[in-house]
């Protein structure tokens, strides 16, 4: 695993976040109805917590993919770092939202919770950036034990 | 052989590195996260005050139906649907009426999907105000959500959130929790434009209409052809059938 795919991993993920991100940004201000089979989409988009001082979450959320692909656009130190700070930080602030939607709003939005995922994929390829060594390491150890195994026999 | 002694050196020194890079990363996400939660938290709190009577931000009963059932189907004041549409069924209403409410909760939602979806009917609403006078504060809050074009939106919402006549249901609460679950509605927009004299003139030329029809109670309706003659149209259950029965035989069906 190097830092190179990594960074590929990174740039990927932050492009389907995007797309995500995206559709409910443009749901909102066009006022499309969003294909939902949870039937809480709307229920979601409409509270009190879609919106950040005024902000759309949806449009945060779009900025935040859209600084962090910018980040994997980049070869440096201080962009590895701001991506894994910004993906960190999201995973952290889509758990919020979630225990919102949960235990406030009552209603769950699977576009969310596909950001929710989308975006913890994104911190472990981010966060992985900082120690591409480490993760060579991990995944060595963990194909280790088949290899081993396929030889002993 | 040097080199071996050196390299375990380096190891050490970059994964102290590493560690104090993570450290950083953690420590700087933590305060971005907090600072986003304070500030959705602020705002939720801001937007529920604001509401006025408690209000918690949480959308009103049946927002999201009401949303799935109207979404993309064009509204013209208090007319829904194509305005091209052959057919055109109306209906006299007091949004206080049980038996109003009853039929918007059986029969509407089935003309909606199989009717006014496809284009073939419009529906237009007169709202009338005789009950009380919290049927003129929620016809009022309608007709003033029909000048951003949502007005079947407010009116399916206040029929799933009727209450006793006149027992005090059409509150400030009830109101705002309305303007803020209906998607591009601007509910304070909708609250102060309520008391305008346009609002007034529209309900005195819907009760002028019922007058000229004869409307003796709620809900009347009448059927025709678009811009034709349109005529009482007698129904005794309120029931799907009865509707669907007489638009078709309009559509040659």
């Amino acid at each position: 695993m190097t830092e190179r795919s990594l960074r590929i991993a990174t740039g990927a993920l932050a492009l389907v976040g995007a797309g995500i991100a995206g559709y409910l940004t443009l749901a909102r201000f066009s006022g499309v109805t969003l294909a939902c089979t949870t039937g809480g989409c709307e229920t979601v988009q409409s509270s009190a917590y879609a919106e950040l001082l005024g902000v759309p979450v949806a449009l945060l959320g779009l900025g935040g993919y859209a600084a962090i692909l910018a980040t994997a656009l980049v070869a440096g130190e201080l962009a590895r770092l701001a991506g894994a700070v910004l993906a960190l930080a999201g995973v952290a602030f889509g758990a919020y939202l979630l225990l919102v939607q949960v235990a406030v709003i009552g209603a769950l939005c699977q576009w969310c919770l596909a950001s929710d995922a989308v975006m913890a994929l994104l911190a472990v390829a981010a966060v992985g950036r900082l120690a591409p060594e480490s993760v060579a390491a991990l995944v060595s150890r963990l194909a280790r034990p088949t290899a081993g195994q396929a030889a002993s026999r | 052989m040097p080199q071996a002694r050196t390299i375990p050196g380096r190891d050490a020194g970059r994964s102290r590195l590493t560690r104090a890079r993570l450290a950083l990363v953690v420590v700087l996400a933590a305060a971005l996260t907090l600072a986003l939660v304070a500030a959705s938290l602020l705002g939720a709190r801001d937007d529920g005050g604001g509401g006025g009577g408690g209000a918690t931000g949480a959308a009103v009963f049946g927002a999201t139906e009401v949303e799935q059932l109207l979404a993309g189907i064009p509204q013209e004041g208090g007319v829904l649907g194509d305005p091209q549409a052959p057919v055109t069924l109306v209906e006299y209403a007091d949004l206080q009426c049980p038996f109003c409410a009853d039929w918007a909760a059986r029969t509407f939602p089935e003309l909606v999907e199989d009717y006014v979806r496809a284009g073939t009917l419009r529906i237009e609403l007169r709202g009338l105000a005789f009950i009380g006078p919290e049927s003129e504060r929620a016809l009022r809050t309608a007709l003033a959500a029909g000048e951003q074009g949502r007005f079947w939106h407010v009116v399916e919402l206040l029929y799933m959130n009727q209450g006793a006549e006149n027992g005090g249901w059409v509150d400030d609460e009830l109101l705002a929790a309305i303007g803020r679950s209906v998607p591009g509605l601007d509910g304070e927009a909708m609250l102060s434009a309520a008391d305008s004299e346009r609002v007034g003139a529209a309900m005195a030329e819907a009760a002028a209409q019922a007058e000229a029809a004869g409307v003796r109670g709620t809900p009347s309706f009448e059927l025709g052809p678009t811009g034709g003659d349109l005529r009482p149209l007698q129904v005794t259950l309120l029931a799907p059938g009865e509707f669907r029965a007489a638009v078709d035989a309009l559509l040659g069906r």
